[in-house]
């Protein structure tokens, strides 16, 4: 039963819900959406904007506030304020990534990674991931009038099977079903074949702000295959700003800044970096001084990240066994690839000049879109299908800590391989397995997914029980471990959770919370609810006036107009049951008009049909 | 048991239409594939999972000449890829000896940061490896001819495992000259 009557009602023309395509980035966050076979992306943000800064606050008084509102608060609230969470998805509390320059307050030991914030309990990545996620969902199901419950959520390429696993559990949490997570360049392909309908071998470069990803793909007959990828989860456009920041701090003389002057200079080489994409040189201003920096010395200092690229771009076309000259395209993907040095480079590189026709900053969503709309929409079902890879080596530790290889980096998914093992004492009952992750020969340099022991192995004579253990990963990337013992039959199934993941009663526990807390509070979440539904019925009233203003009457405009302004002005108060009520008048004020619209709509499905059966 | 030609409904073979074999893999990729099916219906998913999974091994195996290759001396009853394999020890001693003759060139040329020498020993044991697998495939050719009688087929075995073995070292040896490579460039 819909609360506020005509303006939540379904266009007849419309499919009901929405499938959405979500890239959740390191610094932006977007939706995106097919609607007449095309993919848009949806305005998230305040003024209409694509891009939600992946910025979230947590409040004194338990509220959460997630985008460009968001940023700001990190001067005053550094500790509150969670910017690039994404840098620490499925990571554990001693990786390398927490010991970076930064402004958090972690919670010492654990498993994973916990950020001490104000207004309640410490919060992981998943559950910020979670709040920007479910931004997002609020956000577009106010765009739409409609409800988002499934979305394909992009990850990038390298992301390992704990990273993919987190992002997935961050979805469930904000009330997402994931139908897919899709490799960043993947989605970014997507995005260009459809829309081109190409034929032909790509290589799709994508340089964002934390991370590079390579792609090498391939369309034929409308199968996207990945033939291979490759990246480095630790180079992308922010290095170009420390590369600034560095020689600023030496101009001035600073061997140890402040964080403040820190913050300032990464700021404002952030900002000359983005101008040097149009100017020769430009001027920043940073310590109470100018600093003049050229382009060409920007270009200089940033050669070695931007070489670093081109050796992962190379083992990739390798392993793919393409060379340059057969690719048909290259894709730039990710803010960084505006810097001129980047294009100059990947067309050296590839012998070509790359396509950047579509925004990079909205290709990766763009796709995802299509990637949603390919699995929910029957009549596309035979379109496309994409066959994806596993980034990175699955293997096993054995003897003295080495790896073995089970299953090799870009392998189509989904793929298994089984292994067996034998007992080396006599009457041993279990099996410590340690199960990781990467292409490093030693255990200790790869990354540790989890570690299990098989029991119930019946009690024979060294070498007599055999256990064959099978690793399956599914179309997502993520694996699941099955056991069984050959002598006897008997099967374990094992559901493997990376090591530094949250179990499953861990998930429980937070979608539990979530619900309390919402309980606890009922008067402020009828408040924020009503002010959903106000701007989902002020956006909806708005496209309705806009797209069939002519069946508008003398004088109707005006007064709809009066009701909306109302509408705005309490949805800034706290009290809901005047919200109700100017929203309850908007609806009566507009009926007529929307009842008029409502049977232009059917009498046009009507036509239609009669078209077709005469 | 049901085996990768099987999966494509091929003769068993040495030789196979790389091509055509693609675009069966295409075909049977959209009919087959988990997001075909609608997602909540967990039985059929499961079972698309499992064939794709099939498919893909198969597609993977057949697609390339020296897996293929290794593949076909495995339905012989020979499975090079285990570590404990026999194979290793069968490795005939002169064999054995210029295999460490290579490595230690090798070694030394790592030492020495001599990223060009390392380079054209790679591209001399390429071709080393591509007659080593020539060889095989004749004798795998063979093999799968009818009528082979008992002990020449197992003569031919011998043959075409030695052969592989000979595969299996060099493409080690190539992996260290590309690691080499790598490790050089960045």
């Amino acid at each position: 039963m819909s609360k506020n009557g005509y303006l939540q009602i379904h266009d007849p023309l419309k499919p009901k819900g929405h499938a959405v395509g979500i890239d959740l980035g390191t610094t932006n966050s977007l939706v995106a959406a097919v609607s007449q076979g095309k993919p848009r992306c949806v305005p998230v943000d305040d003024g209409d904007a694509l891009l939600l800064p992946s910025v979230v606050h947590y409040g004194k008084d338990g509220g959460v506030v997630v985008g460009a509102r968001a940023r700001p608060l990190a001067a005053a609230h550094p500790t509150d304020t969670i910017a690039s969470v994404k840098r620490f998805m499925g990571r554990s509390p001693d990786d390398a990534e927490t010991r970076k320059l930064g402004h958090y307050d972690f919670v010492p030991g654990g498993k994973v990674v916990r950020f001490n914030v104000a207004g309640g309990n410490p919060v992981t990545p998943i559950e910020v991931s979670g709040e920007i996620l479910r931004a997002l969902k609020r956000r577009a199901e106010a765009h739409f009038s409609g409800k988002v419950e499934q979305a394909v959520i992009t990850v990038p390429a390298y992301f390992d099977d704990a990273q993919r696993q987190a992002t997935k559990d961050a979805g469930r949490l904000a009330g997402l079903e994931v139908l897919r997570l899709l490799n960043e360049p993947t989605a970014a392909a997507l995005a260009y074949g459809l829309d081109k309908g190409s034929q032909g071998t790509f290589a799709v470069y994508d340089l964002g702000g934390g991370t590079f990803d390579i792609s090498i793909l391939k369309l034929v007959d409308g199968v996207f295959e990945v033939k291979s990828t490759g990246g480095d989860s630790a180079l992308g456009g922010d290095d170009f700003d420390r590369a600034i920041a560095q020689r600023v701090l030496e101009a001035l003389g600073e061997t140890s800044p402040a964080p403040s002057l820190v913050a300032e200079v990464l700021a404002a080489s952030r900002k000359a970096k983005e101008a040097l994409t149009d100017a020769p040189e430009v001027s920043l201003r940073a310590g109470g001084r100018e600093h003049p920096v050229k382009r060409s010395d920007f270009d200089a200092w940033i050669q070695p990240l931007v070489q670093k690229t081109g050796l992962v771009c190379r083992r990739a076309m390798k392993d793919a066994g393409v060379a340059a000259g057969e690719l048909d395209g290259v894709i730039l993907v990710g803010g960084a690839t505006r810097v001129p040095a980047v294009r100059r480079y990947v067309a050296e590189l590839f012998g070509r000049e790359p396509l950047g026709d579509i925004d990079p900053d909205q290709v990766v969503a763009l796709g995802a879109a299509v990637q949603a709309d390919l699995l929910t929409n029957a009549d596309r079902q035979d379109e496309v299908l994409l066959l994806d890879v596993i980034p990175l080596s699955l293997g096993l530790e054995t003897m003295g800590g080495i790896t073995e290889k089970l299953i090799q980096r870009n392998s189509t998914i989904p793929t298994a391989a089984a292994q067996v093992f034998t007992t080396f004492k006599d009457g041993q009952t279990g099996l410590d397995v340690h199960v990781v992750q990467g292409e490093r020969e030693l255990v200790d340099d790869n990354r540790s997914l989890a570690r299990f022991t098989l029991s119930g192995i019946p009690p024979l004579a060294a070498g007599m029980a055999r256990v064959e253990v099978r690793f399956q990963v599914d179309a997502d990337g993520i694996l699941s471990v099955s056991a069984k013992e050959q002598s006897t039959g008997a099967t374990q199934s094992i559901t493997v959770k990376p090591s530094h993941g949250l179990t499953e009663e861990e998930i429980e526990r937070m979608l539990l919370d979530s619900i309390d807390y919402a309980e606890d509070d009922i008067q402020a979440r009828q408040v924020r609810e009503q002010r959903v539904d106000a701007e989902r019925v002020l956006a909806e009233a708005d496209r309705q006036l806009r797209e069939h203003g002519a069946l508008l009457q003398a004088g109707e405009k005006e007064t709809i107009d009066a009701a909306m302004a109302r509408v705005r002005e309490v949805a800034q108060g706290q009290d809901h049951l005047k919200m109700k009520e100017m929203l309850h008048a908007l609806d009566e004020a507009s009926r007529p008009f929307i009842e008029r619209v409502m049977n232009q709509a059917i009498t046009q499905v009507v036509a239609g049909h009669s078209v077709e059966e005469y | 048991m049901r085996t990768h030609f099987d999966v494509f409904g091929l003769a068993r073979a040495y030789d196979v239409d790389v091509p055509a074999l693609e675009k069966q893999y295409r075909e049977l990729s959209l009919q087959h594939h988990p997001d075909r099916v609608a997602p909540g219906d967990a039985k059929e998913r499961l079972k698309a999972l499992e064939g794709t999974t099939a498919l893909n091994e198969a597609f993977k195996t057949l697609k390339d000449p020296v897996r293929r290759a290794f593949y076909l001396l495995k339905l012989h009853g020979v499975d090079l890829e285990r570590e404990d394999a026999g194979a290793q020890k069968d490795m005939p001693l002169e064999f054995l000896e210029e295999v460490m003759e290579l490595r230690e060139a090798l070694d030394a040329a790592m030492a020495k940061k001599d990223l060009a020498r390392a380079q054209a020993m790679g591209t001399q044991v390429g071709t080393q490896r591509k007659a080593a697998l020539d060889e095989a495939a004749g004798a795998l050719r063979h093999l799968e001819a009818a009528g082979t009688p008992g002990e020449e087929a197992a003569a031919q075995v011998r043959k075409a495992s030695h052969a592989l073995g000979r595969v299996r070292y060099f493409t080690r040896f190539l992996e260290q000259v590309d690691a080499f490579e790598e490790e050089s460039l960045s």
